[in-house]
C-alpha cells in the first residue's frame, strides 16, 4: 500500500500527522490522482510498511521515547544502588580454600575418611548397613560408600561411591559430576565397589541380601588385605553404576570409607519474613566386609589393619563442623562406624554478583509496561486506531506489526540498560568488597553473565510486549499498566512473606519468572539448596523462565487479536 | 494570578460545578440547580460546595464503584489467601512468632493499586475529556477544587479501604491455621493496624491525586505512583547492607506506612506505627504540594 508510505512521509509532524496521512492517501487511491503506486502485490509489501509506520509513530511521540528513556535510566539508577548499597557478606566458610583446584573453582571438600594407600589398580569393596543422621540433622545429601582419591588434601581428585540419606547410590568425581546409580530400598545393606584401572574407576553397587557373587567377602573373613586380588570385580550380581576417568590421580592414591553430612538448612519464619539458616549436621555410616583388594605395593593385607587410618578432611566448614562433632570412626572387628560431618560437592557462589547488578529491571520494568500499552491505548484514546485500522484493514497484522516494532526497540533499550547496569553494577560490587579471592570476577564475556545481560533485554522487551497485548485487550491505559506492574511486582515484594512452596509456585507460574533468566548461579541436583528468588535463585532454569514470561506474552497477544477482529475500533 | 479574581463569585461557582458535573454524567437530568443564593462569602462554604461538586463527578462515573469494589475486594482476598497460607512448618522451634494480624492485611499491597489507579484517574481523567476546563472555570480558585478533590477522594478510599482492611481481619480471623494464635479484633493493636490500612489507603489515595495533578496523564501518573509505591520494598529486598536497608524502610512510603500495620514487636521496627503513617503521610503531602504548584502555574 501507499499508505503506510506516505505515513512515513509524514513522519515529521508528529504520529497523528502521520497516520493521517495514511488515511488519506487511501482514499486518494480511490480517485486515481496517487502519482506514485507501488508495483508490488499489497498482500506482499504491506508487513514491511506497517512495521515503518508503527516505528514512525513510536519514534515520533516524544513522551514515548522519554518513557522509554526512564526505564532505562531507572534500571541502571537501581541497580546502581543494589549493588552500591551491598556489603560483601563474609561467610565463615573457607570452602575448598587449600586444594590445588580450589582457586579455579570453589569446592566443598571436608568429610571424614578412613583410608589406605592403594597403589596401582585394584579396588576397594565395602557393604554400607546402616546411615543414620544425628539429631537435629535434616540432611537428604548425607553419605556414606568407598573414595578413591588423589591425597587428603581438600581439592584433590577423587572418585566417591556411595549411598546417599535419601537419594539412592550416587557416583560422584570432579566435585560438579553426579551419577544417579538406583534407590535404596530401605534399611537394606548395600554392597559397593570402585575398581581402578590407570584413570579410569568404575563403581558397582549390589543390594543382594547374600554375598554378591565373584569377589563378596564371606562375612566369616572379616576384613582382608587384597589377597584375592579381584580386580575386575564384575558378578553377574554386581551392576555397573558408572564408568569415569579421572585425570590427576597419582599412581599410589588414598583409598578407603567417607561419611559426610551437608549442613542442616533451616528455614524459620518470623515476623513476616524467611530466614534461612544453617545448622550442623551429622551422619554415621557402618561398614563391613570392607576390603582393598589389587595394588602392586599393597600386599599387607592382613598386617594392613593397622594402616586404616582415620582422618577429618577439609577445614571446618561453616558452623557445621564447627559447632557439631569432628567426627571419628570406630572399629571392632570388621565393622567399622564412621562418622562425620561436611560434604564433598561445588560450592555455589556465596552471591549472584550478576543478579545483583542487574536487579534495576525489576522497577525499570514499570516504564516498559507503561510504554507498551500506551502505544496501543493512545491510538483508542485519540481516535488514531481508526484511521490506523483504515489504513491497514487487516487488525491481527496491525498489532503484530506494533508488537515487532515494540519489542525491537524496547530490546534495544533494555540490552543497552542491561549492559551498562552490569558495568556500572560490578565496579560498585568490587568497590562494595566483592571481589575474587571469594567472589569470582564476572566478565560480560562470560557465557552465563551474557545470557543474562541479553536475556534482560529479551525480558523487558517481553514485558512490553505482554503490557501492549493487554492494552489491546482491556483498550485502558490505568487499568493495562496496574495489571501488568501488579503481576510483576506483588510476587517479589510479597514473596519474602508467603510460605517457600507458594513463593516457589509464585515464580514458577507468574510472569516473575521471566526473572530467572537473570540468574547465573550453577545449581547442582546433588547440592541442597534453598531458592530464594530474592537472592537470584529461581526454580527454573535461566531460558524455562524465560519461556513462562513468552507463554503469557504470546497467549496475551493472541487474545487481543483475536478481541481486536471481533470488537469495533 | 490565573485563578482569575475578578471572577470569583462563589455561589456562581458551584453552580455551574454542578451543572457541567452533572451534565457530563448524567446527561438527561440537565443542569441541576443549586439551592439559594447563599449570601456567604465564606471559604468554608465554597469549599463545601466544591466538594460536592466533586462528589457529585465522582460518583456519577460507574469507574468509581468498580473501583472501589476492587479495592475493599483485592485487600480482602489477597489477606485471606496469605493467612490461608500460612504453614507451621517453619516456625522456629520456640514457637512460631508471626505477625498474622500483619499476614491478613498483606493484601493492602495489592489494594494500593487499585488505590493509585482510582486517585490519579479522579484527576487525570478530567484532563482526558477536557472536564478540567470546566470545572475550573466553575471554580476559578484552583487549590479549592485540589482540596476539594483530596476530601472527597481520600474518604471515599478511606471508607472502602476500611471495608477491606476489616474484611481481611474479619476473614483472616476465620481462616487462621492451627498452631498460630488467633487475634482479638478489638485489642488496641488490631484496632490500630486495621485502622491504620485504612488511613494508610486514603494517604495512598492523596499521594496519587497529587502526583496524578501534577503530570495530568494516566499512564503516568499511575506507573510513577507504583513504582514510588512498590520501589522501596523491591529495592530494600535487593540490598544486603542493613543500614541501607533500614533507611529504605523508614523513608520509602510504602514500607514506612505499612508498619502501622504491626502488632508483634513494634519496638523492633525500623519506624514505629504512627511515625511511619507520618512519613506517608509527608510523602503525600509533598505530592499534592506538587500537584497544587502545578496546577497553579499552568494552563489547564
Amino acid at each position: 500500500m501507499t499508505a503506510a508510505g506516505s505515513a512515513g512521509a509524514g513522519a515529521g509532524t508528529g504520529a497523528d500527522a502521520g497516520a493521517g496521512g495514511a488515511g488519506v492517501a487511501v482514499r486518494t487511491e480511490g480517485g486515481g490522482v496517487a502519482p506514485y503506486r507501488s508495483q508490488l502485490p499489497p498482500a506482499r509489501d504491506g508487513f514491511l510498511r506497517l512495521l515503518h509506520a508503527e516505528f514512525t509513530k513510536l519514534r515520533s511521540v516524544g513522551r514515548w521515547l522519554l518513557t522509554l528513556l526512564a526505564g532505562a535510566v531507572v534500571t541502571v539508577l537501581v541497580s546502581l544502588v543494589s549493588a552500591g548499597g551491598s556489603d560483601a557478606v563474609t561467610s565463615g566458610d573457607g570452602g575448598g580454600g587449600g586444594g590445588s583446584g580450589a582457586a579455579a573453582a570453589r569446592v566443598a571438600d571436608s568429610f571424614r575418611f578412613v583410608h589406605r594407600p592403594l597403589a596401582g589398580d585394584g579396588s576397594i569393596t565395602a557393604r554400607v548397613t546402616d546411615l543414620t543422621t544425628g539429631a537435629d540433622t535434616d540432611a537428604p545429601w548425607a553419605k556414606a560408600g568407598v573414595i578413591v582419591k588423589a591425597g587428603t588434601e581438600p581439592g584433590s581428585p577423587y572418585v566417591a561411591l556411595m549411598r546417599t540419606y535419601e537419594h539412592g547410590v550416587r557416583l560422584q568425581h570432579g566435585f560438579e559430576h553426579d551419577v544417579a546409580g538406583g534407590a535404596v530400598a530401605g534399611d537394606a545393606p548395600v554392597w559397593l565397589r570402585l575398581t581402578r584401572e590407570g584413570d579410569r574407576l568404575t563403581g558397582y553397587v549390589s543390594v543382594d541380601e547374600g554375598t554378591p557373587a565373584n569377589g563378596g567377602t564371606p562375612a566369616s573373613e572379616g576384613v582382608a588385605g587384597g589377597g584375592e586380588g579381584v580386580a575386575g570385580g564384575g558378578g553377574e550380581r554386581w551392576r555397573e553404576v558408572g564408568s569415569v576417568s579421572v585425570a590427576g590421580l597419582p599412581e599410589t592414591a588414598r583409598a578407603g570409607l567417607f561419611v559426610a553430612a551437608p549442613e542442616t538448612v533451616r528455614q524459620e519464619r518470623s515476623f513476616g519474613s524467611l530466614d534461612i539458616g544453617t545448622g550442623p549436621s551429622e551422619a554415621t555410616g557402618v561398614f563391613d566386609h570392607v576390603r582393598l583388594a589389587g595394588g602392586s605395593g599393597n600386599g599387607g593385607g592382613d598386617g594392613g589393619d593397622a594402616a586404616w587410618r582415620d582422618e577429618a578432611v577439609g577445614p571446618a566448614s561453616g558452623p557445621a563442623a564447627a559447632n557439631g562433632p569432628a567426627g571419628g570412626a570406630e572399629r571392632s572387628g570388621g565393622t567399622f562406624t564412621v562418622t562425620g560431618s561436611g560434604d564433598i560437592g561445588p560450592l555455589p557462589p556465596a552471591a549472584d554478583l550478576t543478579w545483583m547488578s542487574l536487579a534495576g529491571a525489576q522497577v525499570g520494568l514499570i516504564a516498559f509496561a507503561a510504554l507498551g500499552v500506551l502505544f496501543i491505548t493512545a491510538e483508542y484514546r485519540r481516535g488514531m486506531i481508526r484511521t490506523t485500522f483504515t489504513a491497514a484493514p487487516r487488525r491481527g497484522r496491525v498489532l503484530v506489526a506494533k508488537g515487532a516494532v515494540l519489542a525491537a526497540v524496547a530490546f534495544a533499550a533494555g540490552l543497552a540498560a542491561a549492559v551498562v547496569s552490569f558495568l556500572v553494577g560490578q565496579r560498585a560490587l568490587r568497590s562494595g568488597g566483592h571481589r575474587p579471592p571469594q567472589f569470582p570476577e564476572v566478565s560480560l564475556t562470560d557465557g552465563a553473565v551474557l545470557r543474562a545481560v541479553v536475556g534482560t533485554g529479551l525480558l523487558l522487551a517481553l514485558v512490553a510486549l505482554f503490557a501492549l497485548a493487554l492494552g489491546a485487550l482491556l483498550r485502558h491505559t490505568a487499568a493495562a499498566v496496574t495489571i501488568v506492574v501488579v503481576l510483576f511486582v506483588l510476587p517479589l515484594v510479597l514473596g519474602g512473606g508467603l510460605p517457600l512452596g507458594a513463593v516457589e509456585w509464585l515464580f514458577r507460574v507468574t510472569p516473575v519468572a521471566g526473572f530467572g533468566v537473570q540468574s547465573t548461579t550453577p545449581r547442582y541436583e546433588q547440592v541442597e539448596t534453598v531458592c530464594v528468588p530474592e537472592d537470584g535463585c529461581m526454580p527454573q532454569g535461566p531460558w524455562a523462565g524465560l519461556g513462562v514470561l513468552a507463554v503469557w506474552a504470546a497467549v496475551a497477544l493472541a487474545l487481543a487479536v483475536w478481541r481486536l477482529r471481533r470488537r469495533d475500533a | 494570578m490565573r485563578e482569575g479574581r475578578r471572577g470569583t463569585v462563589p455561589d456562581a461557582g458551584a453552580a455551574a460545578a454542578a451543572g457541567p458535573a452533572a451534565g457530563r454524567a448524567v446527561g438527561r437530568r440537565g443542569v441541576r440547580r443549586e439551592r439559594g443564593p447563599g449570601a456567604g462569602f465564606d471559604g468554608l462554604r465554597a469549599a463545601g460546595r466544591a466538594a460536592r461538586a466533586e462528589w457529585t463527578k465522582l460518583r456519577t462515573v460507574p469507574g468509581t464503584w468498580w473501583l472501589l469494589l476492587a479495592v475493599a475486594a483485592v485487600t480482602a482476598a489477597v489477606g485471606a489467601g496469605a493467612v490461608s497460607g500460612l504453614s507451621t512448618a517453619h516456625c522456629p522451634p520456640a514457637g512460631c512468632r508471626e505477625d498474622v494480624v500483619r499476614t491478613s492485611l498483606s493484601g493492602v499491597w495489592a489494594g494500593q493499586a487499585a488505590v493509585a489507579v482510582f486517585a490519579s484517574l479522579a484527576v487525570t481523567a478530567e484532563y482526558g475529556t477536557g472536564t478540567i476546563r470546566t470545572t475550573l472555570t466553575a471554580v476559578p480558585a484552583r487549590l479549592r477544587v485540589l482540596a476539594a478533590k483530596a476530601a472527597v477522594v481520600g474518604a471515599a478510599v478511606l471508607v472502602a479501604g476500611g471495608a477491606g482492611a476489616w474484611g481481611a481481619l474479619l476473614a483472616g480471623r476465620a481462616l487462621v491455621p492451627v498452631g498460630f494464635a488467633p487475634y482479638d479484633l478489638g485489642a488496641g493493636p488490631v484496632l490500630r493496624a486495621g485502622f491504620g490500612s485504612a488511613l494508610y489507603l486514603a494517604l495512598v489515595a492523596l499521594l496519587a491525586l497529587g502526583v496524578g495533578t501534577a503530570l495530568r496523564d494516566t499512564a503516568g501518573s499511575v506507573a510513577a505512583c507504583l513504582a514510588v509505591l512498590y520501589a522501596s520494598p523491591l529495592v530494600a529486598g535487593m540490598l544486603s547492607d542493613p543500614e541501607w536497608v533500614e533507611r529504605l524502610q523508614r523513608y520509602g512510603p510504602a514500607s514506612a506506612g505499612l508498619a502501622v500495620q504491626s502488632t508483634v514487636g513494634t519496638d523492633g521496627l525500623p519506624i514505629g506505627p504512627w511515625a511511619g503513617l507520618g512519613v506517608l503521610a509527608a510523602w503525600a503531602a509533598a505530592a499534592l504540594a506538587a500537584g497544587g504548584a502545578v496546577l497553579r502555574s499552568r494552563d489547564a
